[in-house]
């Protein structure tokens, strides 16, 4: 039997997903800190990049933060927290992926809200709204599909970071893998990687879906063929995307 | 002997954190030169060799796809697909394959830097306009020069962005390779955690990690200035 | 700047494309995604518990009590293992019977080092490396030079590769060896650290590894295969006696064992032992009969006879889990520190123990 093949036969059992230690508890230790340090990142990065985007300032250092940030490898940061007073639990990993979710956040919002024609905003302040009446009311949803795309870069890069923190006595479903690899377990070693991969395209396709929703204009359903003529590639990999 | 010597005796305390652990200790580095050098060197060779390999494959792939609207839906669609499983998933999976070998991470990392690199290269090929193409082909170019001396030349920059972007995504994904023990100088990360969490190795490892990057980045930057110097003039 | 302004706009072209390319995307995703998902969904947890043998048809291990869950403190404190569960794990080389054979020099030269090594000695190498933060290269050389191990080796010549168990006393014997086998005239050089199973397959194969410092109680088990019987136990002699066969099946040869030895030991936070009242593991096992120990070390212990099998076999102990640390390193002495398992498995010559 092959390794996939005992992968399937290792998760085919329920066991394994309802014991101690068991895939739902892996799985919901792995969501919980994705989601909370997405969500904090959001919260510091977004408020900054609205203010750098509108006031047209700061574009260079937004730049060097993406590009500094995308030198660093994720691993080492889990591993100074590990033997730092931060330690290895689940508030650490959470910690570390905060810090890697901001620069996708920033940048995107960033060139989002910055991009807003000037003409528009102009035509907003000339109809009598307030600096913040205008960012709320124009600059946001004009720059909502590129914030939306700096919040799915975040996110599926968060998930996909996450599965690292096993290595360094973190927990997730990296902790699958590690433990594979640790009992010589091919099966196990796949089965965790084929949760971790499903969970990184799901959060992936739950965001687009989420992008879709959000972004304003006329919606045309994803099975109705856009007649449109060329379509523009590289739409993924922005400023800060990198595959971790 | 007839009975094994060394067992413990019960309440034998184990002192666990006593001595000094400097996160910066430049006697670590003198030490260790030896091991730091080969490190590196696996570091160097396996983000050259997917960068090399990956935009190997990626040139005919993009000129594939311009050509056809039918294959660049499929090939992009699968970038981004692959683009999005987490490197950890994808080391493991190739590793039942080629074991615990460099060869495991290259193909990992070629992979990545291929789905970086086909979306930069077809971005820059597209955006050669087509009314130099077709006056090219009017003065008769054959399609070898068309490309060496029209498209190249002018999709030169968004080539060398995306070379960039995946070499500095790159360097940073070598590290993930110590799951099957060629992560390069995530080994003297990973090495230095187990090693009695020696924060002096973690820290060498990865302060040469970013150093190797944003260096990549500046040669990349200054290639792209020797190669296109018609771009110099007239940026802003 | 001008790098802003390209990426600006850059960044821009990728917006515009966001919209257009975005559906399209979407489409793509969907048309492979979804089939794949549906497919694993069909997969997952549908068949019978237990199945991957992973113990779901055993009797449930939920905890009846709270009296042995961690607890943490900054003093660890090992058990006494007053049932002699832990065998004679002395130092032996292992070599590649083929090799031996053909370089009649190589086992005189690792015997001088199983004559000389001594465990306070090799508790004393550990402390050097773990806590004074030396090489082991440089460890390994200078115990070489201060024991006159080299001294009227015969000499052989080709190169060794030394295996190397991935911590790091393993990594000081190897170095060790390897010094020794330089000196007896071979070329000598340490494999990339590795776990036992991976080691052990390459040492009997003899292309990638050729020599490697074992535990002679341990691997003697682990040739064995069988984890119902025990062939080891704490007498040297007559675990050599055992593995005798076993190595002759597996094509590999033994040296002479050392006086030296690294057995498993379980440690617990002093902390935990004042609350229990508990100096060894029978004391253990009788206070902790709700089984709410939790138990933490290397990915492999429990499968392991001296580990989680040996400790639930010998003293009746009962774990309501197991979690996966690494063999007796700072991760697992951290974790009990930190209070995530109750007891974790050290190793009886760790560098720590030299001061205490």
């Amino acid at each position: 039997m092959n390794a996939f093949e005992e992968a399937i036969v290792y998760l085919n059992d329920p066991f394994n997903w309802t014991r101690r230690d068991g895939i739902l508890e892996l799985l919901g230790e792995h969501l919980a800190i994705s989601v909370v340090a997405v969500l904090a990142a959001f919260v510091i990065a977004f408020p900054i990049g609205v203010f750098l985007g509108a006031s047209r300032r700061g574009g260079g250092s937004v730049v060097v933060v993406s590009n500094v940030s995308r030198a660093v490898p994720t691993l080492a940061l889990l591993t100074l927290f590990a033997v730092s007073p931060i330690g290895f639990g689940n508030r650490a990993t959470t910690i570390a992926l905060t810090i890697f979710a901001i620069p996708p956040i920033l940048a995107n919002t960033y060139v989002g809200v910055r991009g807003v024609d000037a003409d528009v905003r102009e035509a907003a302040r000339g109809v009598g709204m307030s600096r913040g009446q205008v960012i709320r009311r124009v600059d946001l949803p004009l720059a909502m599909p590129l914030i939306m795309t700096g919040l799915r870069t975040a996110a599926v890069q968060v998930v996909a970071t996450a599965s690292l923190a096993a290595l360094v006595g973190g927990g997730g479903l990296g902790r699958m893998v590690r433990l594979g690899f640790g009992q010589q377990n091919y099966g196990l070693i796949i089965a965790g990687a084929l949760l971790i991969a499903l969970l990184a395209v799901l959060t992936e396709l739950v965001l687009v879906l989420l992008t879709w929703a959000v972004t304003p204009g006329p919606k045309r359903f994803p099975w109705n063929p856009a007649r449109r003529a060329a379509v523009a590639p590289g739409s993924e990999p922005t400023a800060a995307g990198m595959p971790l | 002997m007839s009975a094994g010597t060394g067992s413990v005796v019960g309440g034998a305390v184990l002192a666990v954190d006593e001595a000094p652990n400097p996160w910066i200790d430049p006697s670590y580095v003198v030490d260790n030169w030896d091991s730091i050098l080969r490190y590196l060197g696996e570091h160097v060779r396996l983000t050259v060799g997917a960068v090399v390999l990956g935009a190997l494959i990626a040139l005919p792939l993009a000129l594939l796809a311009r050509r056809s609207r039918f294959l660049a839906g499929p090939v992009l669609a699968v970038s981004t697909i692959v683009y999005t499983i987490p490197s950890l998933a994808m080391f493991a999976f190739i590793f039942p394959f080629t074991g615990l070998s460099a060869t495991t991470v290259l193909i990992g990392l070629v992979a990545y830097s291929l789905v970086i690199l086909v979306r930069n290269f077809l971005t820059g090929l597209r955006g050669v306009p087509d009314d130099v193409r077709e006056a090219a082909r009017g003065m008769g170019y054959g399609s070898a020069a068309l490309f060496w001396k029209i498209d190249l030349p002018l999709a030169m920059p968004a080539f060398i962005t995306g070379l960039r972007i995946a070499t500095v995504s790159t360097v940073a994904l070598v590290t993930v390779g110590v799951l099957v023990g060629h992560g390069g100088l995530g080994q003297l990360i990973l090495g230095g955690f187990n090693a009695n969490f020696y924060r002096a190795e973690i820290v060498t490892g990865t302060v040469l990690c970013i150093v190797l990057a944003l260096l990549a980045d500046v040669l990349l930057v200054g290639a792209e200035r020797l190669v296109t110097p018609w771009t110099r003039a007239g940026r802003a | 700047m001008r790098e802003s302004s390209r990426q600006t706009r850059v960044a821009a072209q990728w917006h515009h494309g966001t919209q257009k390319a975005g559906r399209k995307d979407m489409r793509a995703r969907i048309r492979f995604i979804a089939p794949a998902v549906l497919a694993l969904a069909l997969t997952t947890a549908c068949g019978e518990s237990g199945s991957s043998g992973t113990g779901g048809d055993e009797d449930s291990t939920a905890a009846s009590g709270e009296a042995c869950a961690p607890i943490a403190g900054d003093q660890l404190v090992v058990l006494d293992d007053d049932k002699a569960l832990q065998n004679a794990d002395n130092i032996i080389p292992a070599v590649n019977a083929q090799t031996a054979s053909a370089q009649p020099a190589l086992l005189p030269a690792l015997n001088a080092v199983s004559a000389a090594l001594t465990t306070d000695e090799l508790v004393d190498l550990n402390a050097a490396v773990d806590v004074e933060r030396q090489s082991a290269e440089d460890v390994a050389a200078g115990w070489v030079e201060e024991n006159k191990v080299t001294d009227g080796l015969e000499q052989g010549s080709g190169p060794i590769t030394v295996g190397a168990a991935d911590f790091s006393e393993g990594i000081i014997l190897a170095n060790v060896y390897a010094d020794v086998l330089n000196a007896a005239g071979f070329t000598a050089t340490v494999a990339e650290p590795a776990s036992r199973n991976l080691y052990l397959e390459a040492l009997k194969a003899g292309q990638q590894i050729q020599v490697v410092p074992e535990y002679l109680a341990t691997v003697t088990e682990f040739l064995e295969g069988n984890d119902e019987t025990a062939v080891a136990s704490g007498d040297v002699d007559e675990t050599v006696a055992a593995l005798e066969p076993l190595a002759t099946a597996a094509g590999l040869v033994f040296g002479e064992p050392s006086e030296a030895a690294d057995q498993n030991a379980f440690a617990v936070t002093q902390a935990f032992a004042d609350e229990l009242g508990v100096t060894t593991l029978s004391e253990l096992a009788d206070a902790c009969g709700d089984g709410s120990l939790v138990l933490g070390g290397p990915p492999e212990c429990p499968t392991r006879p001296f580990c989680q099998l040996g400790l639930e076999d010998t003293y009746g102990l009962k774990f309501a889990s197991f979690t996966e640390l690494d063999a007796g390193g700072p991760l697992t002495k951290a974790a009990i520190q930190q209070g995530e398992v109750s007891i974790g498995l050290v190793f009886s010559s760790d560098g720590a123990l030299a001061k205490g």
